[in-house]
């Protein structure tokens, strides 16, 4: 379990039947999974050179993505149009690259083309393009917009009688300063979409610092609750909580699920952690393998640690 | 008080526009007791750093809520505040077009909508990134005066002019940083009246923005070919300077270029103003082309829409090699 | 003036500070060296100097002494 590599956690999901119906939880192999893609990230980052990348925002949802990918989400990367699967939306579209690299520990993407990201025309960009064969559902980058999007999917298959699949859209809290969310919340609760999750990844920061001094959205938990969603709140970094939140069945779900998951932007990396800057920066050779070797040393099996 | 003399003109083209327009911010309360700049969670991107350490509550950032900043702009203005509000120049036409239309174009209360890396300065980011349409968006709204500033300079003068400017504006800041400079001393910046910055009587180009520029480059490459081309910086799209575009009726050639969609801009503009003149020059409309492109570098972009100085004189000696065959 | 004696007024003059301050000063350590200071300081010593900055180097440039070891390039020698 220690020395899963990329490779082995790849093959154990790429072997998974996406059609069985229960599955056992291994949140071992989900931590594993989380260091992997922070490792990606990282790689990522130093890649897009003077560009450089959203690795604060992309690192606080690690865990949501390793469990989702993992353990949650039904896919098929031999047929990724399959009606029955489950729709995951990153309306927060600059935490694109451990989106990025999810989907290669999925199958969709190859390790090397990782490494292709920003760079000039690439499929691999900083806000996620619509391409269902690489598992990606719709474009996104400005920021308000991905709930909506998930209203009407859940709509739609709830009108093709679709029971089976899910729709998950992960938000940013200060991408909850949009009012256009709320829209999407009030629907959401108005049509009583059962099948519909929103996850706020929230790691209490936004472009120009705290969310609290810049725009305070509050308790966002007891907002989304007022909106008519069944909130759970949870840390966004425990794998078994989060994966708890998003499988434990609502006892008379009338309406969407939202998850408040309480993150640190820049998770696993000591100068990232919640500095202002790293919304959006670039990753120099030397920050990353000061980054890499916090990785190593780290004694959280996610890579979530500052090291000893 | 600015100083315009090479050394500051050189920062401030190494700054870029958006760190340009957040030094001449700075000036902005000294001019007018009553100054509020709004931002949507992009202050530090938009060089406002400075300005909200020395002022404080004249900064009003509301979050990432681009459509609430333009109500919350307007009430503001209603009770005699002179209001910058400011984004991505995509955010600023497409997510708040409804309110700028309402506030801005209908009650036409006092706002300078600041565009923040228009055109393909950040498309890097991809198309959602990219403003390719947005001068012909607040063009066809009434009652709102568009300028799009050449370079750093001319962003530090447009910016303190719009303070001195009554009605609403759109103001369009493009390039990044190491913005080639075109304006490297004090000059005269009015609104609504375009610079001729080269003479020439072949052909007229009139561009506006970072394309003013490049026309320079371009009018330099076709003079090797011996032939000559007169520049025209048209700083105001609208209202468009119609005596300028006029000036331009003897040459063989029109050209337009901008960084934006060909569709409905500067192209567009002059073509409406000149449509109804019986003799003219055929006139070439060169711009972003109508397509979404794939997210790259800034050059990388600016290449693939064939905006180089290089592209533009061959676009340009092609149609005007047409223009004497015909 | 020495190259030396130049460099340090250039700074002493963008940032309003005393000589004594500079040894081992880093870009953002003092409120007037943030990014708009910093451009300033690029344009002065381009001009005191002569020499015109690539980009990469005005990125680069993080400290009193990694400027001077980057206008070497330049032929300005301490």
């Amino acid at each position: 379990m220690h020395d899963m590599t990329a490779a082995t956690i790849g093959e154990a999901v790429r072997a998974r039947d996406p059609r069985e119906e229960t599955r056992s939880f291994d949140a071992a192999r989900c931590r594993a999974a989380a260091k992997q893609i922070r490792q990606y990230t990282l790689q990522m980052s130093l890649v897009a050179g003077p560009h450089g990348a959203h690795a604060g925002g992309a690192m606080s949802m690690v865990e949501i993505l390793s469990v989702l990918y993992l353990e949650v989400l039904r896919y098929d990367v031999k047929n990724p149009t399959w009606e029955l699967r489950d729709r995951f939306i990153l309306s927060k579209g600059h935490g694109a690259p451990s989106l990025y690299a999810a989907l290669c520990l999925a199958g969709f993407l190859e390790e090397k083309e990782l490494l292709t990201f920003k760079a000039n025309e690439t499929r691999l960009y900083g806000h996620p393009s619509i391409d269902l064969s690489m598992g990606v559902e719709f474009s996104s980058g400005s920021l308000g917009q991905g709930l909506s999007l998930g209203v009407g999917t859940a709509l739609a298959l709830r009108l093709r009688n679709n029971d089976t699949s899910r729709v998950f859209a992960l938000l940013g809290d200060g991408e909850c300063n949009e009012g256009s969310v709320w829209e999407a919340a009030m629907s959401a609760s108005h049509f009583g979409l059962t099948n519909l999750v929103a996850i706020i990844d929230r790691n209490g920061m936004q472009y120009d610092g705290f969310t609290a001094p810049v725009m305070n959205t509050g308790d966002l938990a007891a907002k989304w609750q007022s909106f008519g969603w069944t909130v759970r709140e949870v840390d966004g970094h425990d794998v078994t909580a989060v994966h708890d939140a998003l499988t434990t069945p609502i006892a008379g779900q009338a309406g969407p699920l939202a998850i408040v998951a309480h993150t640190i932007r820049g998770k696993g990396v000591s100068f990232m952690e919640n500095a202002r800057v790293w919304h959006h920066s670039r990753l120099t050779q030397a920050m990353y393998d000061q980054a890499m070797a916090e990785q190593e040393a780290s004694t959280d099996e996610s890579g979530g640690s500052k090291g000893p | 008080m600015i100083a315009y003399t090479r050394a500051s003109t050189r920062s401030w083209s190494m700054l870029g526009s958006s760190g340009s327009f957040g030094l001449a911010a700075m000036e902005l309360p000294e001019l007018s007791s009553n100054v509020a700049i709004l931002t949507a969670d992009l202050s530090f991107f938009s060089g406002l750093d400075r300005f909200r350490a020395k002022y404080p509550e004249r900064l009003i950032n509301v979050g990432i809520a681009e459509q609430n900043m333009l109500g919350v702009a307007a009430g503001m203005a209603k009770e005699g505040h002179k209001v910058f509000a400011t984004t991505y120049a995509t955010f600023a036409s497409a997510r708040t077009c409804d309110q700028v239309r309402v506030n801005m174009g209908y009650m036409q209360f006092d706002i300078k909508l600041v565009g923040l890396a228009a055109g393909l300065s950040v498309g890097i980011l991809g198309p959602t990134h990219m403003s390719i349409e947005d001068i012909a968006v607040m063009r066809a709204i009434p009652n709102i005066t568009v300028v799009s500033p050449a370079d750093c300079t001319a962003t530090v003068k447009a910016t303190l002019a719009a303070a001195a400017h009554k009605g609403p504006m759109y103001l369009r800041l493009s390039g990044v940083q190491n913005n080639p400079t075109v304006y490297s001393a004090d000059f005269d910046f009015i609104i609504g009246k375009a610079i001729k910055l080269r003479e020439g009587d072949d052909i007229a180009i009139i561009a506006t923005g970072t394309m003013v520029y490049a026309a320079l480059e371009a009018a330099k490459l076709l003079a090797e070919r011996q032939i000559t081309c007169s520049v025209v910086d048209m700083h105001t799209i609208k209202p468009l300077d119609e005596a300028a575009v006029k000036e331009t009726l003897g040459a063989r050639l029109l050209v337009t270029i901008e960084e934006h969609s060909v569709h409905g801009g500067l192209g567009g503009a002059v073509a409406e103003c000149l449509a109804l003149t019986p003799r003219k020059p055929p006139h070439l409309v060169l711009g972003m082309t109508d397509t979404f492109h794939h997210p790259a570098d800034y050059h990388f972009l600016l290449e693939k829409n064939g905006l180089t100085p290089k592209q533009l004189a061959a676009s340009i000696a092609t149609a005007y090699d047409e223009v004497k065959a015909a | 003036m020495t190259n030396l004696e130049k460099y340090t007024k250039a700074f002493v003059d963008s940032f309003d500070i005393p000589p004594s301050a500079l040894a081992g000063l880093v870009y953002q350590a003092i409120p007037s060296w943030d990014s708009v200071g910093h451009m300033g300081l690029m344009a002065v010593l381009e001009e005191a100097f002569g020499i015109t900055l690539e980009i990469d180097d005005v990125i680069d440039f993080s400290s009193f002494e990694r400027g001077q070891e980057l206008l070497k390039k330049y032929g300005v020698e301490f």
